[in-house]
């Protein structure tokens, strides 16, 4: 084979080689526009869903949100000793509509108010059996009531009546309970202006505790923290 | 009966505990409730809890003798004042197996039950973040008191010193943790898992178990 042959066959090699590294950073690009592309769709598209799945960074905001509200509600065995009807419920409305309130205004999907009940529920169920199974099911009908009226937590109006609902909903649950078991002790038979009494400063309570968490959810979302 | 070392499988610690509080509850206004209640905690002691007993003491004597003696003064029933003290000791009781246990153990014997990934990582957190956020409410506060920002009783002060630099504080440990956790291979769809320790029950458990029934039919019928 002549010089010239071989250096036309080298030029070729090298001509086809760069063609196919061309090719390839195309196929490329192509690709990650159109992943990219396709991201944004669904994202835009979950963005309209009742039910989205859940990240794992929404796990753990909900979980630490969870463990604030196990910190500030240890006063919970002793408050619960007082005999006073809805002794418990007072001590704990403003961090237990605070909390939550930045929790939804952070994770807004349907699920994320039971999701910290049940973690928060891991301890609580040592202070207060009862409180426990409460939590659980009011945030199942603080759920409910918001996919019903609201359709999911786009709105931020939303997230504040879940968090304002969600506690004031286990006091019949409590009265309940306390009549069976402890009435005398827990206040389940104090007059009835008492019990109107403590029953709206808890309503009131967990309304101003959800209307500073979602100031709080907003200001951080100007920020930038509370970014999706 | 010597004390074992072991830990209790969390599983029935868990379940104990939730038992003992209820059974307190339940039985409060008997005098058999306080022989159980003094049962379980020598059946604690036993069971690698001793020392968790020993600590929970202190609080526990003059807490239950400031609210029995102001139930009696209130009321002035006896009756009442121990349906109180027996209340208060349930739930100390109760709260001991809970608090002894490791989350560790208790999110690998979850999983070993195929409880779902996102509920254990969830209660993972929530279990071992709590005296982390102690340290962190201790942070912001020696900042309020550097920065002379005055009084945390003040709601304008509280709210924009106190609560404000809290939560960006919590938003940024969660984005650390969520990165560090994905970064470890955790996922929450159904990608096939290992336990790293598989907890099993061992047979103290099942003694500790039937101790303690024994005990609850013992207060029942005796």
């Amino acid at each position: 084979m002549s010089e010239e042959q071989k250096k036309t066959e080298e030029q070729k090699r090298t001509e086809e080689r760069e063609a196919a590294r061309e090719l390839i950073s195309n196929a490329e690009e192509i690709g990650t526009e159109t992943a990219a592309a396709e991201t944004t769709a669904r994202d835009e598209d979950d963005e309209n869903k009742g039910f989205r799945k859940y990240k794992i960074k929404d796990i753990v905001f909900l979980a630490i949100m969870a463990a604030a509200m196990l910190v500030t509600g240890c006063v919970m065995p002793f408050a619960g000793r007082i005999p006073v009807f809805g002794m418990t419920q007072l001590c704990l409305s403003l961090q237990f509509s605070v909390l939550p309130a930045i929790g939804l205004m952070k994770v807004r999907k349907a699920g994320s108010l039971l999701l910290m009940s049940l973690f928060a529920g891991v301890v609580l169920v040592f202070m207060d059996v009862i409180m426990f199974a409460c939590l659980a099911f009011c945030a199942l009908v603080a759920e409910a009531a918001v996919l019903l009226v609201f359709r999911g937590y786009r709105k931020d109006a939303a997230c504040f009546f879940a968090a304002w609902i969600y506690f004031p909903l286990s006091m019949p649950f409590v009265y309940v309970w306390n009549l069976a078991i402890s009435a005398e002790i827990t206040g389940a038979l104090n007059p009835w202006y008492v019990k109107a009494a403590m029953c709206a400063a808890v309503v009131a309570l967990c309304c101003i505790g959800a209307l500073v968490g979602v100031k709080i959810g907003r200001e951080m979302r100007k920020s930038g923290a509370l970014k999706k | 009966m010597k004390p074992t070392r072991r830990k209790l499988y969390p599983l029935v610690a868990v379940l104990s505990g939730v038992f003992v509080i209820v059974f307190g509850l339940v039985t409060a206004k008997t005098l058999a409730c306080t022989f159980f209640l003094c049962g379980v905690f020598v059946w604690l002691s036993l069971f690698g809890c001793l020392k968790s007993c020993l600590r929970m003491l202190p609080g526990f004597i003059p807490a239950g003798a400031a609210f029995v003696g102001l139930t009696y003064l209130l009321s002035g029933d006896a009756g009442a004042a121990l349906a109180m003290g027996n209340r208060l000791g349930a739930l100390c009781l109760g709260m001991i197996p809970g608090v002894n246990t490791d989350p560790v153990r208790m999110t690998r014997s979850l999983s070993r039950v195929h409880t779902p990934r996102a509920v254990t990582l969830g209660m993972l957190i929530a279990l071992s973040f709590v005296p982390m956020l102690r340290g962190e409410i201790r942070r912001v506060r020696e900042a309020m008191r550097t920065r002379g920002a005055g009084s945390v009783l003040n709601p304008k002060i509280f709210y924009r010193a106190f609560l404000i630099p809290l939560v960006m504080r919590l938003v940024n440990i969660s984005d650390t943790l969520a990165l560090s956790v994905e970064t470890r291979g955790f996922t929450l769809g159904k990608a096939p898992y290992t336990i790293y320790k598989k907890e099993k029950p061992a047979p103290s458990d099942f003694l500790y178990v039937l101790g303690l029934l024994a005990g609850a039919a013992a207060a029942i019928l005796l």
